[in-house]
């Protein structure tokens, strides 16, 4: 819960309305975004970012598993956040639970797209082994350690990140006798096989607080937020998924208008997350020399 | 299995006997925390975050002549080698969120801080080994952090017997082999054991030594957060431009 005064709240309105937020950055600019890849060791793919003062780590983990029989040409991804009580008293025992679970249906939705899997930013069906009888499925774990806003964008931005630093063991597969058993893979402990994240889209999230929106908002512009659409965007300005959260209505024209202010703005943040990532990328494989 | 090589004399990650794992501490990592810390030894690694003294939420709690100290432990999905759903609030994480608690209790001047609240939240990030240890180490630099005043830093180390050798801070290998697991945890200056926990059994002549080997960790880790609070304060004096 943030304690705001009346002044303090009227700062706020005010200066967005001016187009000089609290921070001194207009309603378009997002705060400064650092990467870390292979902060987990243990896991397939790995990164933290930060976002300000917000702070998440993403992990990827492949186990070998069944797929769907409706999609047998189809690996399986699931996400799932969790909100650490380091980031807020309120997160305790429970208290994180409603937040963690908007937040991860929140991202299935914007990075994984239909049931069908059909528009997911992650091509499926590289994910299959032997059609109908072997996958991978991939866990991807959110961490919220430090909260400061705009969860959403920091979250999918430290997935896209550690998909891009995953390494899926190469399996080989032994043909069985029988057509009915399940057949033997031979998991690899050398050889890997890179995801093409290309197609993972960004996720912008425009709050709108008063009369305009800004992106990337605080923990208290968020308090002040009427409502907030969060678009994902993939590179080729393709909008691949939209959430509207807050209470209050919105005109339909508004809503078209942040949509293409939310593509305009992902230009730029995916312009400086994939830079980010590959520094990220080029640290990680010098210390790993 | 050999835990320790009869004929070099070192352990399976190449550590002698009485050595301890690589410990690295920052403060300062959750910056909405009124404290935070994160602790690493070797490949185990957590964060604490202090929120307090606050007001107390739930006024039933309320103790007029001290704080109330709370404490959180859980771990990342991502934290151990095979991925497993955790449920908040499961046995093993209450009984170590309360060791924490009193183990840090201990050590805050409670009585200074009527009426209020202290919170310590625990998240293990990566698991190997020791993790209550590392907790309350971090707790420590955490409270330090949010200015929380204490008696004495509360440290604490872990030891083990295996292949008739006294073994310091054992890893996730060595903890799972069977053998005994001492946690200490200690006030250094005043020389006081505040935790001490035993699994499996152990020869009393031994478990002197064994204790005294842990012991003797805590205070090298207790020296270390020393060095790591007097550089961060310098940090500080630097800032303020004094």
């Amino acid at each position: 819960m943030v304690g705001l005064s009346a002044g303090e709240r009227q700062f706020i309105h005010g200066g967005i309305a001016q187009d000089l937020r609290s921070d001194g950055r207009q309603r378009l600019q997002f705060r400064p975004i650092s990467v870390q890849t292979g902060v987990i060791p243990q896991a397939n793919g790995s990164a933290r970012a930060t976002l300000g003062a917000t702070d998440v780590i993403a992990s990827i983990k492949a186990e070998l598993g069944k797929p769907a029989p409706l999609q047998p040409d189809k690996g399986k991804v699931s996400i799932f956040i969790d909100c650490s009580p380091t980031a807020a008293p309120v997160f305790e025992g429970r208290g994180g639970e409603e937040l963690s679970a908007e937040l991860s249906v929140g991202l299935q939705r914007c990075l994984l797209g239909g049931k069908s899997g059909a528009g997911a930013g992650i091509d499926l069906s590289s994910l299959i082994v032997v059609e109908g009888k072997v996958c991978w499925d991939l866990y991807i774990d959110g961490l919220v350690i430090s909260s400061d806003g705009n969860l959403l964008d920091a979250l999918a931005a430290a997935i896209k990140a550690a998909l891009s630093n995953t390494g899926i063991p190469k399996v080989s597969v032994s043909v069985g006798a029988s057509g009915e058993d399940q057949p033997e893979v031979d998991v690899s402990d050398e050889e890997f096989m890179q995801f093409d994240t290309s197609g993972v889209p960004v996720v912008v999230t425009l709050t709108k607080v008063g009369r305009h929106y800004i992106v990337d908002a605080t923990l208290e512009e968020e308090s002040q937020m009427s409502s907030a659409v969060s678009v994902s965007v993939n590179r080729h300005g393709r909008v691949c998924g939209l959430i509207k959260r807050g209470g209050t209505g919105l005109d339909p024209s508004v809503v078209l208008d942040m949509v293409s202010v939310a593509k305009h703005a992902s230009e730029t943040l995916i312009a400086v997350l994939d830079s980010e990532i590959a520094s990220a990328e080029a640290i990680d494989d010098d210390d790993a020399i | 299995m050999e835990y320790v090589n009869p004929l070099t004399g070192f352990r399976l990650d190449g550590r002698r006997p009485n050595e301890m794992r690589q410990i690295r501490g920052e403060i300062g990592v959750v910056a909405k925390a009124d404290g935070s810390a994160l602790f690493e030894m070797g490949n185990t690694k957590v964060i604490a975050a202090v929120y307090g003294p606050r007001e107390v939420q739930n006024k039933g709690q309320q103790m007029d002549s001290q704080a109330l100290v709370r404490c959180e432990y859980s771990m990342a999905n991502f934290s151990t080698g095979d991925r497993a759903r955790k449920s908040k609030g499961d046995r093993r994480s209450t009984e170590i969120s309360l060791v924490i608690r009193q183990t840090m209790e201990a050590s805050i001047l409670t009585h200074l801080m009527p009426r209020s609240q202290i919170d310590i939240f625990l998240q293990v990030l990566q698991a190997d080994g020791g993790t209550r240890s590392a907790c309350i180490n971090a707790a420590t630099l955490a409270l330090a952090d949010a200015g929380i005043p204490m008696r004495d830093l509360a440290t604490s180390c872990s030891s083990g017997y295996l292949c008739s050798t006294p073994l310091l801070d054992l890893n996730y290998v060595e903890d799972s082999a069977g053998g005994p697991d001492v946690t200490v945890g200690t006030l250094v200056k005043m020389d006081k054991v505040t935790l001490l926990q035993m699994d499996a059994k152990l020869p009393i002549e031994m478990f002197t030594d064994v204790l005294q080997l842990a012991i003797e960790g805590c205070k090298a880790i207790a020296n270390y957060i020393r060095e790591v609070l007097l550089e961060n304060t310098k940090k500080l004096e630097c800032m303020r431009g004094s």
